[in-house]
């Protein structure tokens, strides 16, 4: 009964959505927010049914006999429940109807909720009809099998248990800023109060993007078994775009929000980043190149998303242009402003997107073109990858990274340029010098010191901007400081952490691999590492090859295990690697395959990671601001109805506050 | 008779990881390794995996550069048998020199552009504008 009782949620959710969108866009009124509300309150009912037939291994669901399996341990089979194609459809729907719910909850009511909520059901309705009639999750099986056919043992992980459902309120959470982009259009309203009103969103769900990525990365790096944590794949760089691009947004926002200019800019943006997560969807799921994301390779799932895709970004852009030259452009300001500098970061970004999109869907086409012939083989081979990246977007990147604490302290409307350059010389000083030191232990790459100094510029000239605003009242100010000065500084440093790990672990890193018999003996950054045997083990749902081998560092001994893990039902295995943390970074050691010509010694891969947590702390900050900037938009009242068309512009200049 | 030749033929096919004795070579060979592709992986380079195509590439790579071959020719000796596919750098020259250049030839027209005309029209009576306390810099 539970498969066809979420069956019915499902529609009853499409009939919700169906009416959402009609009234929205027509009359508007209260029935709006009932029905956005019922119709998120019917997904995610129709979500968890789902979940229980993946908990209650009930096998008449073709989904859960195909993806499910009676030796998987509980908290798999939850995630088990979007571990698959049509599943994460309906993950998809849930998050879209919930953003809509949610809008309905907290948006003060008017034209752009009520039109918001329109797109919002439009969109709904779209993904709805998709999941019900091209991908159902519900379908039962006439003739069930007494057991599953499992999960992708690479997905049995809780990183990448929690991945989607983060990556979805990040990719999905841009389709409600759509929704908003475009009932702003409707509405001919496209001012500082409408920017205060998405910028919520906006946060939220770049946010949680930055949350899912970082999961992903974090996955690789110890399940793939092979260390690294990006790796310019397509599947990244598809979620890499609309990140870049929302960024990119919630700068521009700003801008709109505190002197109401850019407003076309920011609301092309807001359409933007929906587009280009539809098309990392598209790239992801279509089967258009091989992932552990293409559950299913079906090209019309990838036509309809294309069309899909097609319709709400025409639909869209072509709003865009019959109402842009009616929006009002902002007050007059410097190029050298808070607002120039805001502007070098929105092109800094959207260039850096332009190149992470055509270095993606460069080598597909080629290949495409090559498989149909157009062009030779030959001229169609082609791979785009890190060295690439690393000569075009990491000097880019570098560059726009040395304004940013200038932009911090530069002041709206005019900046003196001159007394913030005397002021950051501490910045300037320390960045030397702990490239200096960077070079110094780890070879003079020039990569590595630049990388290092641009990152410690970001961290420490953050720092100064947040003693300059503590003012003479200096630390007994800390808890003075509005929350959104500190999430912006937060997420600003974690940027420079970023960076610094980033830059040093790649450059730096160092792995090899030892073919090693009984008894032999590998040395590796300090470390000497004891073969000592082999074991078999069984686990709930696999059978792992564990070695024992003796590590010795700094006159301290123990036993590390690395596994392989093969899976009988999925006939696949995982190598689970065994990570030793030490100050300076990771040792990682992975047990690899049985040599060929000599079946008692198998190679062992072992490496070392510096500053890899750097590389995860610094995405995690930049979460973390984020989300911190968003509870102080949320904590702040709504300021008092005063006119918007009367900006701040036009308050009495007084001079800016010297830095310190 | 037969088994110390066995012996020593297993022994020469041992695959020598050992690292290049002269680091500097031997950090140029790990280079390449990251960017040539293993070719029986999804989507690694050769550094990564312990696939048997991985193994050999490392050991060419590394006998290659002992010989004295420049990075490219490294390069193009996969290249010349697996393709370009194989190479995660694509070429600079010819077409793909386009890839390279386009991002900053985007960057700096759309910045010239723009920094000709917001300075063009630069007006001299602007003031500073504080940041309002109470709204934060955020």
């Amino acid at each position: 009964m539970i498969a066809e009782l979420g069956h019915l949620l499902a529609f009853l959710a499409l009939a919700a959505a169906v009416g959402q969108s009609v009234l929205g866009l027509t009359t508007g009124g209260d029935a709006v927010r009932r029905l956005a509300f019922a119709c998120g309150m019917f997904a995610t009912l129709a979500m968890v049914t789902l979940i229980i037939s993946f908990v209650r291994l009930d096998f008449s669901v073709a989904l859960v006999a195909e993806n499910s399996h009676t030796l998987k341990p509980l908290i798999y089979r939850i995630a088990g429940a979007w571990g698959n194609h049509e599943g994460s459809m309906l993950l998809w729907c849930m998050v879209m109807a919930g953003y809509g719910a949610a809008g309905a909850v907290f948006m003060r009511e008017g034209a752009l909720r009520d039109r918001a909520l329109g797109v919002q059901g439009l969109l709904t309705t779209g993904s709805f009809a998709y999941l019900l009639f091209a991908s159902s999750p519900f379908t039962r099986l006439t003739d069930p099998p007494f057991d599953g056919g499992g999960m992708n043992p690479l997905l049995q992980d809780p990183a990448v248990a929690l991945h989607p459902p983060a990556l979805y309120l990040g990719y999905v959470g841009m389709s409600f800023v759509f929704s908003l982009a475009a009932a702003g259009l409707i509405n001919g309203q496209i001012d500082r109060d409408w920017a205060r009103r998405v910028r919520p969103w906006a946060l939220f769900a770049w946010s949680s993007l930055t949350v899912g990525i970082a999961l992903g990365s974090i996955w690789a790096y110890y399940e793939l078994g092979w260390g690294g944590w990006w790796f310019w794949d397509p599947v990244e760089n598809a979620s890499f775009m609309p990140w870049l691009v929302s960024a990119a947004l919630i700068h521009s926002l700003i801008v709109t929000e505190k002197r109401g200019g850019m407003a076309s800019w920011t609301v092309f943006l807001s359409v933007l980043t929906f587009i280009l997560a539809l098309l990392g969807t598209f790239l992801v799921r279509s089967g258009v190149m091989t992932s552990v994301h293409a559950f299913a390779t079906d090209p019309t799932r990838g036509l309809v998303l294309l069309f899909g895709l097609s319709i709400a970004g025409g639909a869209a852009l072509a709003l865009f242009a019959w109402r842009a030259p009616t929006l009002k452009a902002g007050p007059e300001f410097d190029p050298v402003s808070r607002e120039g500098a805001l502007i070098l970061n929105n092109l800094f970004l959207a260039v850096a997107a332009a190149l992470v999109l055509v270095g993606t869907v460069t080598p597909m086409i080629l290949q495409w073109l090559g498989e149909s012939g157009v062009i030779s083989r030959e001229a169609a081979s082609l791979s785009i990858g890190e060295p690439y990246f690393q000569l075009t977007l990491a000097p880019m990147v570098a560059v726009l990274l040395l304004f940013m604490p200038l932009a911090q302290a530069a002041p709206w409307r005019k900046a003196d340029l001159n007394p913030l350059l005397k002021w950051l010389i501490p910045a300037a000083i320390a960045a030397v010098a702990g490239a200096m030191v960077a070079m110094a232990l780890g070879g003079w790459g020039v990569w590595l010191g630049f990388g290092v100094l641009v990152g410690v510029w970001v961290v420490v000239g953050v720092g100064q901007d947040i003693f300059r605003r503590l003012g003479p009242g200096g630390l007994g100010r800390v808890f003075r400081l509005p929350l959104t000065v500190w999430g912006m500084a937060i997420a600003h440093i974690g940027v420079g952490i970023f960076v610094i790990g980033a830059t040093v672990e790649t450059a730096t890193r160092s792995e090899r691999t030892f073919p090693l018999r009984t008894g032999e003996i590998a040395e590796m950054a300090g470390w000497t590492f004891q073969f000592q045997n082999l074991e078999q083990v069984e686990g709930p749902n696999y059978s792992a090859l564990r070695a024992n081998i003796l590590a010795s560092h700094d006159g301290r001994t123990e036993i590390i295990q690395p596994e392989t893990r093969t899976f009988q039902v999925a006939r696949t295995s995982t190598t689970e690697v065994a990570i030793r943390k030490t100050i300076g970074g990771d040792v990682y050691v992975a047990l690899g395959d049985q040599l060929r010509e000599d079946p008692s010694a198998w190679r062992v891969r072992i490496a070392y990671h510096p500053l890899i947590d750097w590389v995860f702390g610094g995405a995690g900050l930049i979460a973390v601001g984020g989300f911190m900037s968003l509870v102080a938009r949320l904590r702040r009242k709504a300021p008092a109805e005063k006119p918007a068309d009367e900006p701040a512009a036009d308050a009495p200049p007084v001079p800016a506050s010297a830095p310190a | 008779m037969i088994a110390p030749v066995i012996a020593l033929i297993l022994q020469a096919a041992q695959p020598a990881e050992a690292p290049l004795p002269d680091p500097a070579l031997e950090a140029r060979a790990q280079a390449l390794m990251r960017e040539i592709r293993c070719t029986v992986c999804e989507n690694e380079p050769v550094s990564q995996s312990t696939a048997d195509m991985a193994v050999d590439a490392r050991r060419r790579i590394r006998e290659e550069i002992a010989k004295g071959a420049s990075d490219s020719e490294v390069r193009d000796f996969f290249v010349s048998r697996f393709g370009q596919y194989v190479s995660f750098r694509p070429p600079v020259e010819g077409w793909t020199l386009a890839l390279y250049a386009f991002p900053f030839a985007l960057l700096a027209g759309a910045g010239m552009f723009m920094g000709i005309r917001a300075f063009g029209r630069r007006k001299r009576d602007l003031a500073p504008l504080p940041d309002d306390r109470s709204e934060g810099a955020g």
